[in-house]
């Protein structure tokens, strides 16, 4: 994958599957509003998921929940919340298993829905690799818009830090 | 929410382990959650050291000095704690060019008017009789709104709005209708008389308060553009609280006066010759000053209702907007 344009990381493909707008806000280092209370929940469940399991482990541009060996194979986690977002965790994965692949580590993903209870399993294919790859292209062209992307209301929004920021003087 | 600290006691104000400390004269001490804390607004003599400003910095926290007099001496705003460059460059830009300057100029001087004729409009429709003379400010308003096309520089700009607030003044004598508090002159430093005093101090406050929600956001409170940028005064909040004055602190005046809750025994005489708020007359101030800012209304956009604290954030957030050229900046109006 190149992205020496753009260094685009796992948070990057998350929110570009879920608001385009986010993440042009995000990648320019504007950051939501620090006293919104779904902030505070973000955080408490980041840091309560983080200690029950291993500690996240870092692999360079971005932060994998859980790495366990399996046999022979290496298992990378990644665990959420619920599935309401299915598509940006399964991406988010994604696009792990290819960064790991580039270093020349091949490893298979697990997608863990700790509200569900549920787990799936996530492989690299030739199919979701081009998607993946064409989402990345993606976001650093919106890395380079001048302008943030209109807000649009989607169910996210009532839960989006950048709620008020967003909404402030909209029709 | 969090709150806003006022502290009008004379004391010793201290970081102890996470939390503040307040030692007052008579030996009184208080903790106060510093979680719980938005910003701190000191009117009496304080000891601090820098052990509590590192405190307050690590917990963003700005301080609003005043001094004996109520007069603004100060704020110690900690090293912005919120930065994108993007956002500065962009009001930088719209700074340096001098139409973009003008533009949003204008934008906040007929914010400005509207919010005054709002104020006049109230009144003159709680009155129905006897209310030409409000009728008719309300009138020069609008004509003054049509002139500010025609100004082609910043200065003129703010000509046409000095004009402007000299009729919106002349409108308080018939609002108020109390002889202690009549308005004569706008008098600054010092204020002469009782309303100027009030005045004064009510609009320092609504500065203060812009100002610590601006340290909240990216905006550069040192680049206004109705105000001119010297890089060492703040000077967005001013642009900014052209829009708020007239409801934050005219409409407060009015009720504060009309409803007896300040007469004339609040205030007091300065060496200077200066009339200026006395120590009870500066509490009832406040308290009615944040009870005004925890008021919620009904934000139509956002579908809630929020205070006017609140308000003063979105309308930040408007002028970032503007700024980063996503949507141009209309100014609050307030509809009653
Ligand atoms: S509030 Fe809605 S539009 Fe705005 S960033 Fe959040 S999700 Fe996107």
């Amino acid at each position: 994958m190149r992205d020496d344009v753009y260094p685009v990381t796992g948070t990057h493909i998350w929110y570009y599957f879920i608001c385009k707008r986010e993440l042009w806000l995000m990648m320019h280092s504007i950051a939501p509003d620090q006293e919104d209370e779904n902030i505070d929940i973000g955080r408490f469940l980041h840091d309560y998921y983080s200690k029950r399991g291993k500690e996240e482990v870092d692999i360079g541009s971005g932060k994998i929940d859980r790495i366990k060996k399996v046999g022979n194979e290496l298992v990378v986690q990644e665990i959420k919340k619920t599935s309401r977002f299915k598509e940006s965790s399964y991406f988010q994965l994604l696009f792990y298993l290819e960064q790991l692949k580039q270093m020349g580590i091949k490893a298979k993903g697990e997608l863990l829905f700790t509200e569900e209870k549920t787990k799936e399993q996530v492989e690299l294919t030739d199919e979701n690799r081009e998607k993946l790859l064409e989402a990345v292209k993606d976001i650093q062209t919106y890395a380079k818009l001048p302008v943030p992307p209109s807000p649009k209301k989607i169910k996210f929004c009532n839960r989006c830090a950048y709620r008020d920021y967003c909404w402030a003087g909209e029709d | 929410m969090k709150k806003t600290l006022y502290i009008t006691r004379s004391g010793v104000l201290k970081r102890k382990e996470n939390t503040l400390f307040f030692v007052d004269e008579d030996g009184k001490r208080k903790f106060i959650p510093v979680e719980d804390t938005n910003d701190i607004f000191i009117f009496s003599e304080i000891d601090l050291n820098t052990k509590l400003l590192d405190f307050l910095s690590q917990k963003s926290i700005c301080v609003h000095f005043f001094n004996y007099y109520g007069y603004y001496t100060g704020t110690y705003y900690p090293r912005e704690h919120l930065n994108a460059g993007h956002v500065i460059l962009k009001q930088s830009e719209a700074y340096l060019d001098k139409k973009l300057r003008l533009d949003l100029a204008r934008r906040f001087i007929s914010g400005s008017i509207n919010q005054m004729k709002q104020v006049l409009r109230y009144y003159a429709n709680r009155r129905k009789e006897n209310n030409e003379l409000l009728l008719g400010i309300i009138e020069e308003l609008n004509s003054s709104l049509l002139k500010l096309n025609n100004a082609e520089t910043v200065e003129e700009l703010m000509a046409f709005e000095g004009h402007a607030r000299e009729n919106y003044y002349r409108g308080f004598d018939e609002i108020i209708r109390n002889d202690d508090f009549q308005f004569g002159k706008r008098s600054k430093r010092p204020p002469l008389n009782r309303l100027n005093a009030l005045i004064s101090f009510g609009n320092s406050l609504c500065y203060t308060m812009i100002l610590s929600e601006i340290y909240k956001t990216y905006l550069d409170p040192r680049i206004g553009f109705l105000h001119s940028t010297n890089f060492r005064r703040f000077s967005l909040n001013l642009d900014v609280a052209e829009i708020f004055k007239p409801i934050m602190v005219d409409r407060l005046i009015f009720q504060l006066i009309n409803k007896r809750m300040i007469t004339q025994k609040d205030f007091e005489k300065e060496h200077g010759g200066g009339i200026l708020l006395n120590d009870k007359g500066r509490r009832t101030f406040l308290e009615q000053m944040e009870s005004r800012m925890r008021t919620t209304v009904n934000h139509r956009h956002l579908g809630k209702n929020v205070s006017y604290r609140r308000l003063i954030r979105l309308e930040l957030y408007k002028i970032q907007k503007h700024l980063l050229g996503e949507k141009p900046y209309e100014p609050y109006a307030s509809l009653w």
